[in-house]
């Protein structure tokens, strides 16, 4: 796979010299010997990260708060403009609609860079239980986390808007202080140097951004998402598929705090035919909405009425899959339909979320929902973290908490590259990260994509043999313990 | 540890190879000296004692000395224990120099270890010596990759030992000398040269293999007489030295410390390991401090 990928570079630099000459004839004088001539050579960083979302801040809020890294020249190259960030302080009953969570083990880290204790805390809602079921079969896997693995926290995971993180790390990135912030700025290209009498910078990725500046980068980090422009420049494929499926989110209002209380917060994810519906805690009595439905449905829970919303929400923890699919088929009325089909159903109520009462007004949307990953997360000077190297199905909340365990290890890399005097961009320095965390990711993307592909079977003797599997695992504790382990990220290093 | 010394052979074996073909340093130095009645003659024009067969091999190695996945990769993952190993020895006696500190890298070859010292934040500058012009090529060749290594911070010299001036005695706070003295007819006396470059409180800085049966079947038996894979003579068995021999050359020199040992295993899918005792069985570091610093 390597030799694959060099090949591929290898062309690449073909068409950037092409390029590259292009550029010399224009500006004959503005190379880079003229640059590095001057005593402080501006436009060299060690790290140059493209992308400020939760990975990348994360990855230099851990350089620079490491003292063996943080001499480092580092540059943040991020399309948005960072300012509303910094100012994000939203009233205390309005919750962002794209939320993650954040097992355990990705809160320790953010802790030990620094960046826990700036997040707004009275917007962190840990869980303690988990409540999974088939929507078919009815079978159950109940987690509770206190009571099955008493040697693990009482939390399973953190549910977390993502503003709350990013602007959290992006407070302690400020604290820290020390990085180029080039924000509001469009990579127009990324090209490779040129090697003049002094220097051979003819590896070294060069990022263009508008109005001329380029950054020279020791390392290239694409932290830049699904689509990174970055991966498309090092040549490394990201392969999988697209799932036909959105994800609907929004924030949703209930009748109480939730069955537990404050103290207990619950998360219920029930497994549709058409795909998972999830939801999970917010603080209050607020929770959000992940709904993983065809593009059709989405688009129609998007049309709806906040009335009609609300009870089809209701409904998909309710009622059957094929009550479901006809409320789907009307434009209008399901408050209707379904207050009058709950009166004939029987529920055991604690086993279900509190009824949601409203929607947050603005807070419905919805994504379409694929699985990628890259064919490899180096190149020679680059590396690829989070979303770039690779995108999950959310069905186990787990796309943020890879991308934290990639700059985990990629930030331990780099740190042991500098420590023993090694170029930190080179793949020599690097591989140890791809050994760590590409098998690790495989392993979750597959087994995400599985559950999500055993789950949207409507009928037929898959449904009987998966509830089979879920009361099995329910019924044999130490087995589920450890599942439970394994999705909060704090269990023994399995892969 | 038996079992793992013996998965490791073989991939030692690659190192060695390697080794013997990349540090001609002191087979040059020991070449013409066989021939000159005083050892560690200066004489000019060492060159000319080159091994003509040998000159293309390394030429050929030149290319692939800084790939990854080349010959010289077992090289490259022994580097950091360089460091480690350094910086414990550093650390272990309070009279070290202070940083940042001057390195001189004897037979830096294509400049893995002289790069990598140079690159640190607590160095002042590296000096890498090697008198094979081509490999000083790759070396040069490769730091103009790295706009840091510029300046003062990394020199490289095609010098050897004794045609250095002699006002950079006593200059240098870390003298390192990786894989060269196995192939040093007079190690004694090269030793000796060496060290006169450390300045009081420095540490003078070696790695080498002991010269055992295993080694002995690996680097000889195996890779010259059955493989041939390395030209017969390269190697010579009798010339590698143990640690107790090193440990016995500088109790007998005035003005050296208690010498400091690590011996080290390459474990295939691992990488080096440090094995307390391994310095008896193959490759092993060993570093002594000049007395008199501050």
């Amino acid at each position: 796979m390597d030799s694959i990928a060099r090949r591929r570079a290898a062309a690449f630099v073909c068409q950037s010299c092409t390029r590259r000459s292009l550029r010399i004839r224009r500006q004959p004088q503005r190379g880079f010997s003229s640059a590095a001539s001057q005593q402080t050579k501006p436009n060299i960083y060690d790290v140059v990260c493209v992308g400020g979302g939760p990975a990348g801040l994360s990855l230099l809020t851990a350089l620079r708060a490491n003292p063996v890294t943080s001499h480092l020249r580092i540059a943040l190259v991020e399309a948005q403009d960072l300012s509303k960030l910094r100012s994000w302080k939203p009233p205390p009953d309005r919750f962002s609609n794209r939320c993650s969570s954040l097992t355990p083990a990705s809160a320790l880290y953010l802790d030990k860079i620094g960046a826990w204790r700036h997040l707004d805390l009275s917007r962190v809602q840990p869980y303690q239980e988990m409540q999974v079921w088939d929507g078919v079969s009815d079978a159950r896997i109940e987690f509770d986390w206190v009571g099955s693995a008493p040697s693990a926290g009482a939390t399973i995971a953190y549910m977390t808007e993502n503003l709350n993180l990013t602007s959290g790390l992006l407070k302690r990135l400020d604290e820290l202080g020390g990085v180029s912030i080039f924000d509001g700025a469009k990579v127009e290209d990324i090209s490779f140097g040129e090697q003049t009498e002094e220097f051979n910078l003819s590896e070294w990725p060069v990022v263009h951004l508008g109005g001329g500046k380029q950054l020279f980068a020791r390392l290239l980090v694409g932290a830049d998402g699904a689509n990174s422009p970055v991966r498309s420049f090092a040549g490394i494929e990201a392969r999988g598929w697209d799932y036909d499926r959105h994800g609907v989110v929004a924030t949703l209002e209930l009748e109480g705090e939730g069955w537990g209380g404050d103290q207990t917060k619950i998360a219920y994810q029930r497994f549709l035919p058409t795909g998972p519906v999830a939801m999970l805690p917010l603080p209050g009595n607020y929770s959000t909405l992940v709904w993983s439905t065809t593009p059709r449905n989405a688009a129609l829970l998007k049309s709806l009425s906040t009335k009609d919303f609300v009870a089809l929400v209701n409904a998909a923890f309710r009622l059957t899959p094929t009550d479901l699919e006809f409320m789907h088929t009307q434009s209008s009325g399901q408050t209707d339909e379904v207050a009058w089909r709950l009166e004939h159903s029987e529920f055991d109520r604690s086993r279900i979320p509190q009824a949601v009462t409203n929607v947050q007004e603005g807070t419905i949307a919805s994504f379409p929902l694929k699985m990628r990953h890259a064919d490899t997360y180096i190149g020679e000077r680059v590396a690829l973290v989070g979303d770039a190297a690779h995108t999950i199905h959310p069905l186990a909340g787990q796309g943020l908490n890879q991308g934290q365990g990639d700059v985990q290890s990629l930030a331990k890399a780099i740190e042991y590259a500098v420590a023993h005097g090694q170029d930190l961009g080179t793949t020599m320095s690097l591989e140890s990260y791809v050994s760590e965390r590409y098998a690790a990711n495989h392993v979750l993307l597959g087994v995400c994509d599985k559950l999500n592909k055993l789950y949207s079977v409507g009928s037929g003797p898959l449904v009987p043999l998966r509830s089979l599997g879920l009361n099995a695992v329910n019924a044999f504790g130490p087995l589920k313990s450890f599942f439970m382990s394994q999705a909060a990220g704090s269990g023994s290093k399995l892969f | 540890m038996r079992s793992s010394l013996r998965l490791a052979r073989p991939l030692l074996r690659r190192a060695r190879l390697t080794h013997t073909s990349l540090r001609p340093t002191a087979t040059l130095t020991t070449q013409s000296t066989l021939h000159s009645s005083q050892p560690f003659s200066t004489t000019p024009h060492r060159s000319s004692s080159v091994n003509p067969s040998e000159v293309s091999h390394f030429n050929a190695l030149a290319s692939t000395w800084w790939d990854p996945h080349g010959s010289s990769r077992i090289l490259h993952l022994m580097n950091p224990l360089r460091h480690d190993f350094i910086l414990s020895c550093l650390s272990s006696a309070p009279s070290s120099p202070p940083y940042p500190h001057r390195y001189l890298d004897i037979g830096c070859g294509g400049g893995i270890f002289t790069e990598s010292a140079a690159r640190l934040p607590t160095t002042a500058s590296v000096t890498g010596i090697d008198p094979t012009p081509n490999i000083l090529a790759v070396a040069k060749a490769h730091a103009s990759k790295d706009p840091t290594l510029t300046g003062d911070r990394l020199r490289y010299l095609s010098a050897t030992v004794e045609t250095l001036p002699e006002e950079e005695k006593g200059q240098y706070d870390v003298v390192t000398c990786f894989e060269v003295v196995e192939h040093v007819d007079h190690p004694a006396e090269f030793l000796d040269v060496c060290g006169s470059f450390v300045r009081p409180g420095g540490w003078l800085v070696l790695s080498t293999i002991a010269r055992t049966w295993t080694s002995w079947v690996t680097t000889n038996l195996v890779a010259e007489d059955i493989l041939g894979v390395v030209p017969k003579g390269t190697h010579d068995w009798n010339k590698y030295i143990n640690e107790e021999e090193l440990r016995g050359h500088f109790s007998g020199r005035v003005g050296w410390g208690a010498p400091r040992v690590m011996g080290v295993v390459y474990v295939p899918g691992l990488g080096w390991k440090v094995v307390p005792g391994s310095e008896k069985v193959g490759n092993y570091f060993f570093a002594v401090q000049k007395v008199g610093g501050v």
